[in-house]
C-alpha cells in the first residue's frame, strides 16, 4: 500500500486519520440490523485496520517477508475462523 | 530506489527479538479466546446478541479512538528518537501513557457501570466472555504502561539517541500489539452481531 503517495501526510500519520475513520464507520455499522453481509464488512474493515497498525505504527512493513507474512497469515487466521463460526451459527 | 527499498525490507523486528517471542505468544493466546468466543456465541446466538446490546458501545468506541490515537503518539516517539530527538520522544511517549490512563477510567467507568447492573462472570456465557476478554486485555494495558512509563523516563533522562533507541522500538511494539489486540476485540465483542 503506498499511502505516503496518495496523501501528502507521513505514513504514520496518514495510518492514524484512517484507523479512526474506519473505527467509526465500525461503530456506525454497530447499530444495523444483524446480516452475515454486514459482519463481513465489519470483518474486513477490522483486518484493515489491524494490518495498519503492523505496517505503519509497529514499523513491519520494512521487515524481513517472513514477519510480515506471519502477521498477515495471524490476521487472516483470526478474520477466517471467527467469519467461519459467524457463517455456521 | 529499488536498491535502497530491497534494504529496508531486510531490516529484522523493530526492539530486542525477546520482545517478539512474548508479543507472538500473546498474539496466539488472544486468537484462541477470539476463537472460543466466535465458536461459544454460534450456539447462542440469542443470548449473545441481546446480552451484546447491554453493553456500553460507546465507550468502546472511545475507547478504541483513545489506544489507536496512543498507539500513533508511540510511533512517533520512535521516529523522534530515530531522529536524535530525545525530549521530543519523551513527550510523545508522555502523551501516551496519558492516553493509556484514560483508556483505564474509561474501562474502570465501565466496568462499575456492568456491576451496578448486577453482571457478573457467572451472569450468562456471553458475559463470562466479554468480562474476561475485555479483563484479560485491560491487565496488559497496565503492563504495556509499566513498559511505557520506564521508557519515557529513561527518554526524557537521555538514555536513547539515534543510535541506540532499541528500548523505545522494544517498548512500543508491545504497544502497538496491546493495541492490536483491542482493535479485534472492539469488532467481536461490541460490534458484529
Amino acid at each position: 500500500m503506498k499511502l505516503s503517495q496518495a496523501i501528502p501526510l507521513r505514513p504514520c500519520t496518514a495510518s492514524w486519520v484512517v484507523l479512526l475513520g474506519l473505527t467509526t464507520i465500525t461503530f456506525e455499522l454497530g447499530s444495523r440490523a444483524p446480516s452475515a453481509a454486514l459482519m463481513t464488512v465489519v470483518l474486513a474493515l477490522t483486518l484493515v485496520k489491524g494490518q495498519l497498525v503492523v505496517s505503519y505504527f509497529m514499523g513491519l512493513r520494512r521487515v524481513r517477508p517472513l514477519w510480515r507474512l506471519v502477521m498477515a497469515a495471524y490476521l487472516a487466521a483470526v478474520g477466517g475462523v471467527i467469519a467461519l463460526a459467524y457463517l455456521t451459527a | 530506489m529499488h536498491i535502497e527499498a530491497s534494504t529496508d525490507s531486510a531490516q529484522p523486528l523493530p526492539g530486542d527479538f525477546a520482545i517478539w517471542i512474548f508479543i507472538f505468544a500473546e498474539l496466539a493466546v488472544f486468537g484462541v479466546l477470539f476463537a472460543a468466543y466466535a465458536f461459544a456465541r454460534s450456539t447462542h446466538v440469542d443470548l449473545f446478541n441481546a446480552s451484546q446490546l447491554t453493553l456500553n458501545r460507546t465507550s468502546g468506541f472511545a475507547n478504541t479512538l483513545v489506544l489507536v490515537t496512543s498507539s500513533y503518539f508511540v510511533a512517533r516517539a520512535t521516529q523522534s528518537i530515530k531522529a536524535g530527538r530525545g525530549t521530543a520522544c519523551g513527550h510523545w511517549l508522555a502523551g501516551a501513557l496519558g492516553l493509556g490512563g484514560v483508556f483505564l477510567v474509561l474501562k474502570l467507568v465501565e466496568f462499575h457501570q456492568d456491576f451496578a447492573q448486577g453482571i457478573t462472570l457467572s451472569t450468562n456465557l456471553f458475559y463470562m466472555f466479554y468480562l474476561s476478554l475485555t479483563f484479560f486485555h485491560f491487565m496488559h494495558v497496565v503492563m504495556g504502561m509499566a513498559i511505557l512509563a520506564v521508557v519515557t523516563y529513561k527518554a526524557y533522562a537521555g538514555r536513547y539517541s539515534a543510535g541506540n533507541h532499541t528500548g523505545v522500538e522494544t517498548g512500543g511494539s508491545y504497544w502497538h500489539m496491546v493495541d492490536l489486540v483491542w482493535i479485534i476485540l472492539f469488532a467481536l465483542v461490541y460490534v458484529i452481531h
